[in-house]
């Protein structure tokens, strides 16, 4: 319909065009089917003579009768019109949803075609449907190469987020965030509800722009602006219900029995115990509207969800206002945008899932069913079965404890573009991002679990913790456009000035007189206070982390059909060794639309590019390269003395990735596919190094050292199998592969991620060494059981078998690989048919290759005799003769899966009838209906970052890249989730 | 005009921003540099919390009494204590295993920990030293490091002997390492030989001051490593050890703990009869409150407030045991002692007692600990001497406990006790055997060594051998960090025990950790054996 209208114009636009020749005024309007397009370029073709449209779209330029007019805007297709002697021209601009799409690349936006590097534009309607609690599960399975897995999915956990697999070893792993050209930001801040488009920077040659910051990758959100009209409302809501989907297989209370468990009577199903249907809601109004000189968009988002685990899950209440501003006859834009979001978590305690698994399926959940004289008063009315290392009845773990969070984050950015002439803008930004975090968490005196309930004193413990972060951000740079001819040339720069800071503070303190009240919320009564050396406390704060920046880039077109970007970053920051400050971050790129030249039939853009940029990763944490101390009182005289923890390095810099992309992008009729294929060489990651201690006086400081080289292979590919009038089908997969290989360590081999209590803390089950794949799954292989005892296999045929884990490294192990937690290819493939008013969106996701240690069967599987109080794992894997726990190949899993991700069925309702009501359109969406995987664990999904062991209820909280492929037991389950939407516009 | 405003304030802004490059990092929230705060030394009876602090800190947490390093090696290697697998507990890779077999490699983490222990000591040693303190502090100072490297010598021999921080020196033989640590001591004795004692131009104490050095606590040491002199350089010393020792006994203001000599009893439970009001004679000498021990010459000391870093409670009773002492948290069910060396007491020596926690277990309103889920069904708390089996799994209430580090009630996982270094007791034993065997007669080891039988409550040594001599030994300082390196001494580390067959001995010397050898660029050679 709109298509026959803009024909229709064009038609009109034509019909003029023979008439008059000669020099005149030519007045006109440059429109789109949105409205006037402020901005546009109007060029009188072969002169460097032109102008821009106003903000109402009008345009006034000298022009002969004869001269042709070349109109043109980014993201929509140029045309050229003929003057043809008319005073008055009205021209219609067609967005170009391929090949003219605008995305955005770091100060500054290009349209796709320009682009000589991998960048991959989402836009919301090719968002994942459903239960979203968080901005990147929008983006989970769209982007090739873009890994986003939250592992077991617990609603207050982040996902980890990764970019063509580890591009550093000890810093930040997640790719930059910048919101609306915030560097640097937090995904936090923005709803998903309010998300218009991601943009992924996903090699070095554009993310070089960002600087010691782009290694991991560059995801730019792009916000929904306000629209000029008259005031629209959206209102959008959902409620959906979510399961856990897949458990882990232990013993039913008689197999329990029967396999020799200790038998307390009752039975108990513990998982059903402590999770729930969970149901969550979500509500998202937003208002938007404007004028000629200011639009606006103001929307609001509530959300409430709930954790399959009980008490668990958060509310959230989030608001934005954008708003854009024309000022000074138009010269000066103002955008402003500003948010604020408020969240109360439930945080509870992930951990009783693993005691819940682990607990004894006889045990009673209440004292009162005990089998023996047990007094449940002391344990707030629970049974707990005493006199085992690491076991707490999970029903009183949740229900007694609290775990509560609560932050507030605020931010605002104000952007100002002034156009000095009519070919140079000047840009400022000033963005401010302040973030509050407090916990709690309550053991009362009756809870066995950290409550300390079996003690005769010092029962009950509260736990505080507050954390502040602010971030500045000024930045200032010009942007020069000049054409000459047939070359266009964009040239950008600038200054960026950021700051961070962070405090953070915590109390823990216990001894409560009783049950009586919450003591969290009368610490004065904690009998800690009167005994020295038992309250806790704690309290830090960041230096100020400034990164100082200076930055250009040039953007060459030539013919419109050849590229040539590059640009330069010189930065500096604090968090480096005085030697080593500052570093220069360059990248160039060239892209080439063959199609100009071939003139392909039924070809649109047939482009091959290649780019090469370095980046940089900085290090987490501060002061690394300065020296660190402990200190510790010499008793009780007041005497005290520090030690050395760490020693200082001031050749500390910062690490380098130098990547090269080679892509392909084909336009033609049905289809459109992007290749890309790259590698890229990481060089001095920052590592907490092992030093001689006799000359440094500790063994540890973080020096620069190591090398690691990935190589990848990307696809997408897009095809409208049907693309008739009423019934179109749509199918999209994208395809990803790499393989980081480690060139050079400190150590030739190490061994790391240890199993954990009990009893195998020294069990290290990855192995990394110079000239092999990182995180190889290293152990020996399982052949059989004798006697009780595990049978490893003879690997080197020595006629001996050393299986002992600090032989892991020697040459007479009898160890091998036992397979990698990194998949080998990963997949997303979506589908959407839209007939009638309907529309079906499926999407599945895939991976594959990678191997999972299932630790749940690796300490509770055998059938230990020491061990009959706890139940037994018992998948189809087990080996029921096997009574001792022996990390080996047995528990090493392959965990390729596919999954039907996202299934929505959405129906557009006719309210033609209903006069107010623009648009009503409700929407049925299935999460993870379909999971097909030989996995015995809960969760198939890769573990990218392994956090670390975690016993007695300990939340472990490391981060280590190099040991992937745990998945570990206080992974929390995976769900299953069916949701119900509307979506309504008035 | 509007437009020159907003050209000036660009051109100024610019300007502004090329100002802004300062990226000078200052932490706060962590400490840089080395401070040394000096507290009211005259208070306490030890004599804690001068400007060297930081230095006897570094000796209490260079693993001294707790699990994961010098401690953990010293005990582990050797017949008096094992950490049995107890299933998938304390299995641990098989590292402790390994220990107790004599087959551990030098990725076991234990002995890394050790290493970087006591050089961690002498970095802080070497930065005080550096600071500029008076001759009496320097003369601590230094007889602290010597001690660090003694250890470092006995453990694994051959090291490098840094003595300024961050100078790095070649590796030296384990007799240049002698040499240097006897020397350093001497010369804070400000004497040449053990042998012509004239003190008077020491610049070390004399009075009682446990939780520093003084001159007994030189020579006290002295007499230790005298002792072992032979093993470390093949030249016997028996004369000085005997020297130095003797000097202590004859001459220092200290007493053997023996009928009188007594603390209250802090583990007491008020209702159950048997648990004596007081501690008395030996041990007291290892109390919570053995802080004025008249035995004690050096000790080292802890708090479980102020002085944290003994954990033996955790390490070595069951879970359930904290409800005998209502520990603040549940201990680890770790460390037991083999019952070979158990039975090595006599029944009636009050060593015994006051060396093990043994048999069923009373909670603190004496009844009987329950532990329900009880390999045995039975849920009595039992600590059977006996321990089942090594691997894979030995019973959780396995083996009787290391208790001579008494425990308090309501204590907390660091324990109040302090570490004695060097004490009376001991030096009786060093100057036995040193008159012994430099005479090649042990029976001239009777007159002292019945000395320390007597207040263990026991009778003369018969006879007296050089095995029965280690058995003594062995009762009087168990849990002392001594046991492995007397059982080199008497050539018995290599041989047979229980779990554990015969070893090269090349065992004698642990190896140097594998991640130090690979950091050190080539300037450390692995010990032969690894």
């Amino acid at each position: 319909m709109k298509k026959n209208l803009f024909t229709s114009f064009l038609m009109l636009a034509f019909m003029f065009l023979a008439q008059g020749m000669y020099a005149q005024t030519v007045n006109g309007t440059v429109t789109s089917e949105d409205g006037p397009l402020p901005g546009a370029t109007v060029v009188v073709q072969g002169t460097s003579a032109g102008t821009t449209t106003d903000f109402d779209g009008n345009f006034s330029i000298q022009a002969g009768a004869d001269d042709v007019l070349v109109v043109s805007f980014v993201g929509f297709a140029s045309q050229e019109v003929a003057v043809a002697g008319q005073d008055q021209i009205t021209v219609t601009l067609v967005a170009d949803n391929e090949l003219e799409e605008v995305v955005i690349t770091g100060y500054g936006s290009q349209r796709q075609k320009e682009v000589t590097s991998a960048v991959v534009k989402v836009e919301a309607q090719e968002f994942n449907q459903g239960a979203i609690s968080a901005p990147e599960q929008l983006l989970q399975g769209k982007v090739a190469g873009l890994q986003i897995y939250n592992k077991g999915g617990d609603p207050n956990s982040a996902a980890v987020i990764r970019l063509r697999g580890i591009s550093t070893v000890g810093a930040n792993q997640q790719p930059l965030i910048v919101i609306d050209g915030v560097i640097g930001a937090s995904l936090d801040l923005v709803d998903p509800n309010d998300i218009e488009s991601f943009n992924v920077l996903k090699d070095g040659s554009a993310a070089a722009i960002y600087g010691s910051r782009g290694s991991s990758g560059v995801i730019i959100v792009t916000t929904k602006e306000g629209k000029k009209g008259e005031t629209a409302f959206n209102y959008s809501g959902q409620v959906n219900i979510a399961q856990k989907v897949n458990s882990v297989d232990i013993m039913s209370p008689s197999e329990f029995v029967a396999a020799g468990g200790t038998n307390l009577g009752q039975q108990t199903i513990w998982l059903d115990e402590i999770t729930r249907s969970a149901v969550t809601r979500i509500h998202n109004l937003s208002a938007s509207g404007g004028n000629d000189k200011s639009t606006y968009r103001v929307s609001t988002n509530i959300r409430n969800v709930e954790g399959i685990l009980k008490n668990t899950g958060f509310d959230q209440f989030n608001t934005r206002l954008n708003y854009s501003s024309l000022l000074f006859n138009d010269k000066l834009r103002v955008d402003f945008n500003t948010s604020f979001t408020k969240k109360n978590q439930m945080n509870g305690f992930p951990q009783a899932l693993r005691y819940a698994v682990m607990a004894n399926p006889t045990m009673p959940i209440y004292g009162v069913d005990s089998p023996y004289q047990f007094n449940s008063d002391q344990f707030g009315g629970y049974f707990e079965s005493l006199g085992l290392f690491d076991s707490f009845n999970p029903v009183s773990m949740v229900e007694q404890n609290k775990n509560e969070g609560s932050g507030i984050q605020f931010n605002y950015g104000l952007d100002f573009s002034f156009s000095l002439t009519e070919s140079l803008d000047i840009n400022g930004r000033i963005a401010e991002q302040s973030a509050r975090y407090s916990n709690t968490i309550y053991y009362p005196t009756t809870s066995h679990f950290n409550g300390n309930a079996t003690s005769p004193l010092r029962k009950g413990l509260a736990e505080f913790f507050d954390a502040q972060f602010s971030s500045e951000l000024y930045e200032i740079y010009g942007d020069l456009n000049q054409s000459f001819g047939n070359t266009d040339l964009n040239i950008t720069a600038g200054y960026s000035y950021q700051q961070q800071n962070f405090k953070s503070k915590f109390l823990s303190l216990g001894d409560f007189p009783d049950n009586s009240l919450d003591f969290s919320d009368a610490i004065e009564y904690s009998q800690d206070l009167l005994n020295s050396g038992l309250v806790g406390a704690g309290s830090d704060a960041s230096p100020d982390e400034k990164i100082i920046a200076f930055f250009g880039r040039a953007n060459l077109t030539i013919d419109d059909a050849i590229f040539i970007n590059a640009s330069l970053r010189q930065e500096g920051s604090t968090k480096l060794g005085e030697d080593n400050r500052w570093g220069l971050f360059p990248s160039v790129g060239l892209g080439v639309d063959l199609n100009n030249y071939l003139n392909l039939s039924n070809v649109d853009l047939f482009k091959v590019r290649v780019g090469y940029g370095v980046t940089g990763s900085l290090p987490g944490p501060n002061g690394l390269s300065q020296p660190g101390r402990g200190l510790a009182y010499d008793g009780g005289q007041g005497g005290a003395g520090t030690f050395l923890t760490r020693a200082a390095n001031p050749d500390l810099k910062w690490e380098e990735k130098a990547e090269t992309n080679f892509g392909v992008e084909y336009v033609g009729g049905k289809l459109s596919a992007t290749v890309d294929v790259y590698t890229r060489n990481i060089k001095d990651f920052i590592l907490d190094r092992v030093v001689d201690v006799a000359e440094f006086g500790v063994d540890r400081r973080f020096e620069n050292a190591g090398e690691l080289k990935t190589t990848g292979f990307e696809a997408a590919i897009n095809y409208d199998i049907v693309d008739s009038a009423d019934f179109k089908y749509n199918m999209g997969i994208n395809f990803s592969t790499y393989k980081t290989t480690l060139e050079d360590y400190v150590l030739e081999a190490e061994m790391r991620g240890p199993l954990g209590a009990p009893g195998q803390n020294s069990t290290l089950m990855i192995r990394n060494a110079v000239g092999e794949e990182i995180g190889q799954i290293w152990g020996p292989r399982y052949e059989g059981v004798s006697g009780g005892n595990p049978v490893f296999a003879d690997i080197n045929g020595d006629g001996q078998v050393i299986a002992n884990q600090d032989a892991a490294l020697s040459e007479d192990v009898d160890m091998e690989v036992l397979g990698n937690g990194t998949p080998d290819f990963e997949m997303g493939w979506s589908n959407v048919i839209t007939f009638g008013d309907w529309t079906i969106n499926a999407f599945f996701r895939g991976a594959f290759g990678h191997s999972l240690i299932n630790t749940f069967r690796a300490f509770y599987e055998p059938r230990l005799s020491t061990q009959t109080s706890y139940n037994f794992v018992n998948t189809e894997l087990a080996v029921p003769e096997l009574t001792s726990a022996r990390f080996s190949s047995l528990y090493v899993e392959k965990a390729d899966f596919v999954k039907l991700d996202n299934l929505s069925i959405s129906r557009r309702v006719d309210v033609s009838n209903i006069s107010f009501i623009d648009a009503l359109n409700v929407q049925l969406t299935a999460q993870n209906p379909i999971i097909i995987t030989n996995y015995t664990g809960t969760d198939p999904e890769p573990n990218l970052v392994d956090r670390g062991t975690s016993d007695n209820g300990q939340i472990a909280r490391g981060s280590d890249v190099l040991a992937p492929g745990i998945d570990r037991r206080y992974n929390y389950f995976n769900t299953r989730t069916f949701t119900l939407g509307v979506n309504i516009k008035f | 005009m509007k437009i020159n405003k907003i050209y000036f304030s660009i051109v100024a802004s610019l300007l502004l921003v090329y100002a802004c490059t300062d990226l000078e990092e200052e932490l706060r929230g962590e400490i840089t540099t080395d401070i040394n705060i000096e507290g009211i030394s005259s208070g306490g009876s030890g004599g804690g919390g001068d400007a060297l602090s930081s230095a006897f800190v570094a000796l209490r947490n260079a693993g001294t009494a707790n699990h994961g390093g010098y401690f953990a090696l010293q005990a582990l290697v050797t017949d008096e204590t094992v950490i049995a697998a107890k299933g998938g507990d304390w299995y641990d890779g098989g590292v402790l295993i390994e220990l107790h077999k004599h087959t551990f490699t030098a990725s076991n983490g234990f002995i890394n920990g050790a290493w970087n222990q006591q050089y961690s000591g002498i970095n802080t040693v070497n930065e005080l030293l550096a600071s500029g303190l008076d001759a009496g502090s320097n003369a601590q100072l230094r007889v602290l490091r010597a001690f660090f490297y003694w250890r470092l010598m006995d453990l694994f021999g051959n090291v490098k002997i840094i003595t300024s921080p961050g100078v790095d020196a070649p590796q030296a033989s384990r007799s240049e390492v002698f040499d240097f640590v006897e020397s350093e001591i001497l010369a804070a004795l400000g004497i040449d030989s053990v042998l012509s004692m004239d003190l008077s131009e020491s610049p070390l104490g004399v009075g009682d001051n446990k939780y520093r050095i003084n001159r007994w606590a030189a020579l006290g040491l002295l007499s230790k490593i005298y002792l072992n002199s032979e093993v470390y350089t093949g030249n016997a010393r028996y004369d000085e050890a005997a020297a130095a020792a003797g000097y202590v006994i004859d001459n220092g203001p200290y007493t053997l703990c023996s009928t009188g000599c007594s603390v209250p009893n802090l583990g007491k439970r008020p209702s159950v009869a048997s648990d004596p009001d007081s501690l008395e004679g030996f041990a007291a000498i290892f109390a919570p409150n053995n802080e004025n021990n008249p035995e004690i010459i050096w000790s080292v000391q802890y708090d479980e407030a102020t002085a944290g870093g003994m954990n033996f409670s955790q390490m070595t009773l069951h879970y359930s045991s904290q409800f005998t002492w209502n520990f603040q948290d549940q201990p680890w069910n770790g460390y037991a002692t083999l019952e070979e060396f158990y039975n090595s007491f006599d029944d009636n020596d009050r060593r015994k007692k006051a060396s093990f926690i043994a048999g069923p277990q009373l909670d603190f309103g004496g009844s009987a600990v329950l532990d329900y889920a009880s390999d045995d069904g039975n849920p009595p708390l039992n600590y059977t001497p006996q321990i089942n089996e090594l691997e894979p799994n030995s019973l959780r209430e396995a083996g009787a406990r290391m208790g001579k580090y008494s425990f308090k009630q309501f204590g907390r996982p660091d324990m109040d006790n302090d570490y004695v270094i060097v004490r009376l007791g001991e030096l009786y034993l060093n100057r036995a055997e040193a008159l012994a065997r430099a005479a090649g007669d042990w029976s001239l080891a009777g007159p002292d060594v019945n000395v320390i039988r007597s207040r263990a409550g026991v009778g003369p040594l018969s006879p007296i051998t050089a095995d029965s001599f280690l058995a003594e030994r062995g009762r009087e300082m168990f849990q002392e960090t001594s046991r492995r390196t007397d059982l080199i001494r008497f050539d018995k580390f290599t041989g047979t025990w229980w779990e554990k067959p015969a070893s090269a001995e090349t065992r004698e010397l642990f190896p140097i950790p594998f991640e130090q050898i690979q950091a050190s660029n080539g300037s450390l050679t692995q010990n032969p054996g690894y």
